[in-house]
């Protein structure tokens, strides 16, 4: 424990390229880069999905079988394989990142589909009753009533997210990740403990902060509901 | 497929196997076992609720690689400790299954729990012979999750240096060998898919009352 | 005998949910607390087997008071039946009933065949006992609740809305079986229910309950009907009360039976007996009324085709009720009566049915219950 004082004592820590405000950065700009390519992805892949219910089965037999797929193996494999594929200057990020895409992606898209297709029928058929087009009941029903499993499903993802990212740095993915496994090398426990403490402290901030935007954007006639609608896997595991 | 590295470290393989079923299934049952009595109590005082399945979930915040490298400073464990892969899949697993435990008690009609009490049950008897057998399913479809993820989630472990399957990643990495990398996965992958069928057997097997149609 | 003493319920945040509740519940009786939602009726009833503790007052049983005895104790010598059952979805339909035995420790062979008979005394016969719930309609798990409640024998019994979740033709019939298996167990019954129909037709008394949690009135059902204490009470038993209390009340021995000319069917129009005017009653072989039949849609022969079936036919010992609704649904005007073996009887009048109600009124009615056996 001394290590890990020691560690945030020192000013050298908090200055520089592996000074700790550098690394928090790279770590939230390369979660947030992912996070988002993973949002245009699957949102509108979930909307389709459960405004239509067509693939839903593929869907859903993917994101459990990527659930099982150890993250480590895959990240290892594709910055493996693509490496050779970019410029230098991307040579490890560009699959790193490819990677956070990959298991974001599930999550949200899950979130997504259940959560449109959860939306309280009743409240579709009075909406189509009213003479709503299929668009404006999306947009005016069904949106609105699958928000809060959408934002559980974004939560997941980014965690998800912001966790394989301080693996990644294992592949040399600049990130918090990197004292882990610098201080590993070096048999450095204070500078692991601080990296392991910063991410979780990351981690902690970021759910927090989702916890929030929730209840901002989240209708309060709908609070009420988010225990009782179960939704496997649309929160996935801290990896 | 290079198959020379295959033959000559099979022995080796077969002790990461093991070793990655054990890690993966001590904590997991630890788990459930622990999430039984907390899951009841969140569903019985509602009001507990949000405070316990909340701070439990706060947990399956921190990464997993963070939490094995802080157990250590807070238990006094050596860093290169299995135990302390153990603790963190158990509460990982008791941060994913309290809620569903709690979900699965509240599933219940509560007139058959009603009609329990009424009848004289005891609040234990209520929960061995009633609560218990039926949440089942709900129980078990979380635990199926909860084991698949961890399989995945000991494979970080060898980032820190434990012996497991996810030993064959960073070997191949250091070495630019593939053949370790994808062993690694196609057994992570098989563990997976026998432990989640052994769930799904057992939870059949506890549930002949169940609707046929709908006993997925 | 269940007895409540200036009983209250007041929850923490000061919502008085029962104010001072007396009344008592005799052996052998049903007793039916009734009154909108929110009157505390369930309330007051689950008073009665301590899933809810009283704020002040007493409740004894035989002399006993609730609060001095274990609560698990207490609920095993109450049965308990509930809306939609409530049936362990995990045991089969035989263990679902032989649970509380078997909790208590009798042998798993002793407590099925005693399950068994239940099942029986509730018109379930020995295929249902391998089912499970899901396996049965509404109507039969409340068959088997009914089972359940009884396997341990217990004196007193509490019935939350029992038949509430099940569609009216199959409750109609519920009630009736309820009220057959009643008068063979002879149990001390408190039930509650939001339909007052269902009160009037299964009640020995019925404690009428107003927002609050206050008593507005605790009678038998046709007092309820003849003379209710307030407005809340009248406006609550609902319109047509005049004519639903005639359902409390039987004809006295001066109501004149005619003897309307019987038309058997196909004896010949020539057979038939002179002097009747337009209608007569058309009979089959046993010589059950069926129907009105008018001479003059009589052909050769009296045919089944020719029969009029609007007017209802009342049985001999029915209320007063039944009869005018024979006289009042009548292409004739008068009401077909049959007797206690189903064969044709003769007809009433209207205006004799106004007659006996008036003599009714003037006080001569009694209540229903002591006058089955009496003849129409």
């Amino acid at each position: 424990m001394s290590g890990l004082v020691e560690f945030f004592a020192d000013p050298a820590n908090w200055s520089g390229s592996t000074g700790i405000p550098m690394r928090v950065w790279y770590h939230l700009m390369y979660s947030l880069i992912a996070l988002g390519i993973a949002l245009v992805i699957a949102v509108p892949l979930g909307i389709y999905v459960g405004h239509t219910g067509r693939g839903e089965a593929s869907v859903a037999g993917i994101a459990n079988s990527l659930r099982a797929l150890p993250t480590l193996g895959l990240l290892i494999v594709v910055v493996m394989l693509a490496a050779p594929l970019f410029s230098s200057s991307l040579v490890f990020t560009a699959p790193a990142i490819l990677v956070l895409v990959l298991l974001a992606v599930p999550p949200i898209l899950t979130g997504t589909y259940t959560g449109i297709q959860s939306a309280d029928r009743s409240a579709v058929d009075a909406a189509r009753g009213m003479g709503y087009k299929p668009s404006q009941v999306l947009l005016h029903v069904q949106l609105p009533c699958a928000l809060p499993l959408i934002i559980s499903g974004i939560r997941g993802a980014m965690l998800q997210i912001v966790s394989t990212a301080t693996v990644a740095a294992y592949v040399s993915l600049n990130g918090l990740g990197r004292y882990i496994i610098d201080g590993r090398a070096n048999s450095d426990f204070g500078q692991m403990a601080a990296g392991a403490a910063l991410v979780a402290l990351v981690a902690l901030a970021l759910e927090l902060a989702f916890l929030l935007i929730g209840r901002l954007v989240v209708s309060p006639g709908l609070r009420r509901s988010v225990r009782r609608t179960r939704m496997p896997g649309a929160v996935e595991p801290a990896a | 497929m290079n198959t020379v590295w295959l033959s000559s470290n099979l022995s080796w393989i077969a002790e990461l196997t093991f070793a990655h079923l054990w890690l993966t299934v001590v904590p997991t049952a630890l788990g459930l076992v622990l999430a039984l009595p907390l899951g009841w109590w969140a569903h019985q005082v509602p009001r507990l609720y949000g405070f316990i399945v909340g701070s439990s979930g706060l947990f399956y915040t921190v990464p997993s690689l963070a939490f094995f490298v802080l157990l250590p400073g807070i238990i006094g464990t050596r860093i290169l400790d299995p135990l302390n892969v153990v603790i963190a899949l158990t509460v990982y697993t008791i941060a994913l299954m309290v809620r569903v435990v709690a979900d699965g008690l509240a599933s219940i009609p509560p007139e058959t729990v009603q009609a329990a009490e009424a009848m004289g049950y005891r609040a234990f008897q209520r929960f061995v012979l009633v609560q218990l057998p039926v949440a089942v399913p709900v129980i078990l479809g979380g635990l199926r999750v909860a084991v698949v993820s961890n399989i995945s989630i000991v494979t970080m472990a060898a980032i820190i240096g434990v012996q497991q399957l996810g030993s064959l990643f960073t070997q191949g990495y250091s070495l630019g060998l593939m053949t370790p990398i994808v062993t690694g996965i196609v057994l992570c992958l098989a563990i997976a898919v026998v432990l989640d069928l052994l769930i799904l057997w057992a939870s059949r097997a506890l549930t002949p009352w169940r609707p046929k149609e709908v006993a997925a | 005998m269940i007895v409540f003493d200036h009983v209250s319920k007041t929850y923490p945040d000061g919502t008085m949910a029962v104010e001072d509740l007396s009344f008592t519940a005799p052996n052998g009786k049903i007793t039916v607390l009734v009154g909108p939602s929110g009157c505390g009726k369930t309330t007051s009833m689950r008073m009665i087997n301590r899933l809810i503790d009283p704020t002040s007052g007493t409740i004894t049983l035989d002399g006993q008071p609730t609060a001095g005895i274990d609560k698990v104790e207490l609920r095993r010598k109450i049965g308990y039946v509930i809306q939609n059952a409530g049936l362990f979805p995990h045991r089969t339909v035989v263990d679902n009933v032989a649970a509380l035995p078997r909790l208590l420790g009798e042998r798993k062979q002793d407590a099925r065949d005693r399950a068994r008979q239940l099942l029986n005394l509730v018109g379930l016969d020995e295929s249902f006992a391998r089912k499970y719930p899901w396996q049965l309609s509404g109507g039969q798990q409340q068959r088997v609740g009914v089972a359940r409640a009884l396997a341990t024998d217990p004196p007193f019994l509490l019935m939350d809305e029992p038949f509430s979740a099940v569609d009216p033709i199959v409750r109609a019939q519920l009630q009736d079986e309820f009220l057959k298996l009643q008068e063979t167990i002879g149990k001390t019954i408190v039930m509650v229910t939001h339909d007052i129909d269902e009160a009037l037709i299964l009640g020995d008394q019925i404690a009428v309950l107003r927002q609050g949690g206050r008593l507005a009135q605790i009678a038998s059902p046709e007092e309820l009907l003849r003379a209710p204490a307030d407005r809340f009470v009248a406006d609550f038993v609902g319109t047509s009360r005049g004519y639903r209390s005639l359902g409390f009340i039987h004809a006295d021995e001066q109501l004149t039976v005619r003897h309307t000319p019987a038309a058997p069917l196909g004896s010949s129009a020539a057979a038939l007996p002179p002097g009747s005017d337009g209608w007569l009653v058309a009979v089959d072989e046993q010589a059950r009324p069926l129907g009105w039949i008018h001479r003059e849609r009589i052909g050769e022969v009296v045919t089944a085709e020719a029969v009029d079936h609007a007017g209802s036919i009342a049985a001999e010992d029915a209320p007063l009720r039944d009869l005018l609704d024979a006289a009042l649904s009548s292409p004739s005007g008068d009401g077909i009566v049959a007797g206690a073996d189903g064969g044709y009887l003769g007809t009433v009048g209207t205006s004799d049915i106004v007659a006996a109600i008036q003599r009714s009124k003037r006080g001569r009615a009694r209540p229903a219950d002591e006058e089955a056996g009496d003849r129409a």
